[in-house]
């Protein structure tokens, strides 16, 4: 009898709780847990812009075409195209129909005006509604450029949508320095180019007279360090992108420096040194050209690049055997090996958001764009091909840039760009071959 | 000693003489039994052993049995005659008691056999002239057994059966006989689950033989007044005076609990909130329909990766078409994520929302109490970029 009341107090006590629980749920509102979505660009309607006057009607389609397309290349959104539109928007404040964009399921709508004023001035305003909540997502704002920068505003118009939909920081408003390439591989033709981050308006900085390599921005974009073979050996160079001057940072004889990059203060550079067979990091005031050197060890040490907060920075070494990446105090000191798969690390560079570290790995006979935690944690390969090396970050940390090579005598380089999930692999357009991109900080 | 052992003992004595002098254990050989032999001289030995011959002479005799089965395929009829004619052949010929008969020799028997095979024999030429009469591709179809007589092809849709039967079918016209239902009644149910734990101890019934018809009122009435506000002390004051006497389990207390629940019956609604839930609750599948029906909506495929870690809790309103109110859709709370974020992540939940419940959720529209205020908790952890 008494095992039979035990038996029973333990059962009531196993399912107390559970009733308990019952009963505490049915008291207040339903509650549901979604766990689970989709994963689907979002579907959004940009009607052309509302011309205000005349002259003003050629840039107002022309804006509107590059806002749709920075969006549409982020790979997040999809346009729905004006024929599918019900609605037209004829004036810019007026009332927006929301139920025309429902249905057609625009879940975003951007509207916009243009309009031109004296001395090539042009004055676009733009609004963006959320259609299912029937509101307006935050204020209307109104840009004003010169007729010849009318790409730019298009891109701020586009960066404010994307950070307002997506809460990521903008960066279609920026550039990439390249080095741009021409004939065969045998006797390929290099030089430095710049254009917007999505193939337009390309300007040539250097002539092809001599090798370039590895072009670095500066943390403001005014500047440009990179690694010429003028002089017959590499040297690096800093190049003004404004008055395209340029001066030689490290010319030390008997020596070879290249693989340089700014630091955050964009004071300091840092750079790999080869002297007497060895290869160093070494860093030097851009102001007072005095050098330092970081390491001391018999192995190769190259590609460094600086944390966003500069207190530290990433290189590669192959003092294991095979090149690794190390992470190591911006002033030198021990280094600490962060990469251990399988295969060759190099080209590492730290994420502007400071989370994530990009680096080029071979492996099994093929190359890969991946990034990895700064402890080397979760490891993730996004890309795969034959060659692909020298990724670059753009501003916002949610795109990585890169080059790729196809196979062969024959074979092409061009850009590419990728998101940090693997998705939205693309090739990013450019008038001749390219390789080795450097992302600029957002343009002020 | 009683008289059972000396019953006992005398019998085992008895059994024990009889053994010993009754014969028990001799070797007794049997008595010798004398058989008479007869001696019989070779000839008559030979006259005994003609007879056995006599099977290989009736086995001539049934050669003809053979091609009369042969006809069976022309004719079904006639097949059934084969198994008779031969049978008593068979059995008159296996007795072997007739050695005169082996012995003498019976030529008519013999040259009757040997007439019969040219009867017998099908497959010539002069008997096939008859067969172009019939087709060669006639033939009984397969069946488990011979009918004795030919017999009708049966209907395509009737079915084979031991016993003939007639096709019926329900008489419209009839009147429909109904069949006798016993009264049932669905299972006891309330609106929630109240445990003894919930119950006073003392709550069960002591004297009166009818359970308390609302109990669980009288138990949810306590709490209510001490969360409302002071804004009533009267009311307040009063209700610990019915907690006392509810817990003192008396007849009257069971008279007024019917009273309360007749007078909640007919529309007295003062003693319950608007904001519970009343009805029966939602099944574990509507929560699921709701929940997969939102999921389908909630795109988080632009959203930052910092939204990406903020889950955030929404709450709206229904109506009862199972459409969600718009201006009702706010978030009530955030975590793991900065306000910017958090506000991202509650936009796209917001547009899941409204989209997937723009022709109306799939909700039992008798539990509308239920599902009139819900709380949507959007936890991204699954979708998370890392």
């Amino acid at each position: 009898m008494r095992y039979v009341l035990s038996l029973l107090a333990a059962l009531f006590m196993l399912a107390a709780p559970a009733l308990a629980q019952d009963t505490a749920e049915s008291d207040g509102p339903l509650r549901i847990e979604i766990t689970e979505g989709v994963i689907e660009p979002l579907p959004y309607a940009v009607p052309s812009f509302v011309a205000d006057t005349a002259a003003a009607s050629e840039w107002a389609d022309k804006i509107s075409r590059v806002v749709a397309s920075d969006l549409n290349g982020t790979g997040l959104f999809r346009e729905i195209p004006a024929e599918a539109h019900i609605a037209r928007i004829s004036n810019f404040s007026s009332p927006v129909q929301f139920s025309d964009w429902k249905a057609i399921n625009a879940q975003a709508l951007i509207t916009g005006a243009v309009r031109t004023e004296g001395s090539g001035r042009i004055v676009v305003s733009f609004r963006l509604y959320d259609v299912f909540a029937g509101q307006e997502m935050g204020q209307g704002l109104q840009l004003v450029g010169t007729e010849q920068g009318w790409r730019r505003i298009a891109h701020k118009v586009a960066d404010q949508v994307y950070s307002r939909l997506t809460g990521e920081d903008p960066y279609f408003d920026s550039r990439v320095v390249f080095v741009s390439e021409d004939g065969p591989k045998d006797a390929r033709q290099k030089r430095l180019a710049i254009m917007d981050y999505d193939g337009a308006n390309v300007t040539y900085l250097t002539d092809n007279s001599s090798l370039v390599l590895a072009p670095r921005f500066s943390p403001q974009g005014d500047q440009v360090l990179y690694t010429s073979y003028e002089s017959g050996f590499p040297r690096i160079y800093v190049l003004n992108v404004e008055t395209v001057g340029r001066r030689v940072l490290e010319s030390q004889d008997g020596t070879m420096s290249f693989a340089p990059r700014f630091a955050p203060d964009g004071q300091t550079v840092v750079y790999s040194l080869t002297r007497g067979g060895n290869t160093d990091l070494y860093s030097m005031q851009i102001g007072s050209s005095q050098s330092t050197r970081l390491t001391n060890a018999p192995s190769i040490e190259t590609a460094p690049s600086f944390s966003p907060d500069g207190s530290r920075m990433v290189f590669e070494s192959d003092r294991s055997g095979t090149p690794q990446l190390y992470i190591m105090p911006a002033g030198g000191g021990e280094a600490q090996r962060i990469s251990f798969g399988q295969g060759r690390y190099g080209t590492p560079v730290w994420s502007p958001r400071g989370d994530l570290i990009a680096f080029t790995k071979q492996s099994k006979g093929r190359f890969h764009i991946g990034v990895m935690r700064t402890d080397g944690s979760e490891e993730r390969l996004l890309t795969a091909s034959f060659l692909d090396e020298g990724p670059t970050w753009a501003p916002n940390g949610r795109v990585i840039m890169f080059s790729r090579e196809t196979q062969g005598a024959q074979g092409s380089t061009s850009l590419y760009s990728v998101d940090i999930t693997g998705r939205n692999l693309k090739q990013v357009p450019t008038p001749s071959g390219a390789s080795d991109p450097s992302w600029s900080p957002l343009q002020k | 000693m009683n008289t059972g052992q000396i019953i006992s003992g005398a019998g085992h004595a008895g059994l024990i003489f009889w053994a010993l002098f009754g014969g028990a254990f001799r070797d007794v050989p049997p008595p010798n039994e004398v058989t008479e032999v007869t001696a019989i001289s070779a000839d008559d030995f030979a006259a005994l052993m003609a007879p056995e011959q006599s099977p290989e002479a009736v086995a001539n005799v049934d050669t003809p049995e053979p091609p009369e089965a042969g006809e069976a395929p022309g004719m079904t009829s006639e097949a059934d005659a084969v198994p008779e004619t031969a049978q008593p052949e068979v059995t008159e010929s296996s007795e072997p008691d007739t050695p005169p008969e082996v012995t003498e020799p019976d030529p008519p028997a013999q040259a009757e056999v040997s007439e019969e095979p040219p009867v017998m024999q099908p497959p010539q030429e002069d008997t096939a002239a008859l067969v172009p009469d019939r087709s060669p591709d006639v033939r009984p179809r397969e069946a488990p057994r011979v009918a004795p007589e030919p017999v009708a092809q049966p209907e395509p849709d009737v079915q084979i059966d031991d016993v003939d039967q007639q096709e019926t079918a329900p008489d419209e016209s009839a009147e429909p006989v109904e069949e006798d239902q016993e009264e049932t009644a669905r299972q006891e149910a309330t609106t929630e689950i109240v445990t003894e734990a919930d119950d006073p101890a003392d709550a069960a019934p002591s004297r009166s033989l009818r359970p308390r018809p609302r109990p669980t009122r009288q138990a949810e009435a306590e709490p209510e007044p001490e969360t409302q506000p002071q804004d009533d002390p009267q009311p307040a004051a009063q209700e610990p005076e019915q907690t006392e006497t509810a817990t003192q389990q008396s007849p009257e207390v069971d008279e007024n609990a019917v009273e309360n629940a007749l007078a909640e019956a007919l529309g007295g609604s003062d003693t319950q909130p608007d904001s519970t839930p009343s009805g029966p609750p939602l099944t574990t599948g509507e929560k699921e329909g709701l929940r997969v029906a939102v999921q389908q909506c909630w795109n988080v495929g632009s959203l930052s990766s910092e939204a990406l870690a903020t889950t955030v809790v929404v709450g709206v309103s229904m109506s009862e078409d199972g459409r969600p109110i718009t201006a009702s859709i706010k978030m009530l709370g955030s975590s793991g994520g900065s306000n910017s974020a958090a506000q991202q992540a509650f936009e796209a939940a917001r547009r899941a929302i409204i989209r997937c419940g723009a022709d109306g959720y799939k909700l039992p529209p008798e539990k509308y109490d239920q599902w009139r205020d819900i709380e949507m908790t959007f936890n991204p952890e699954k979708m998370r970029i890392k």
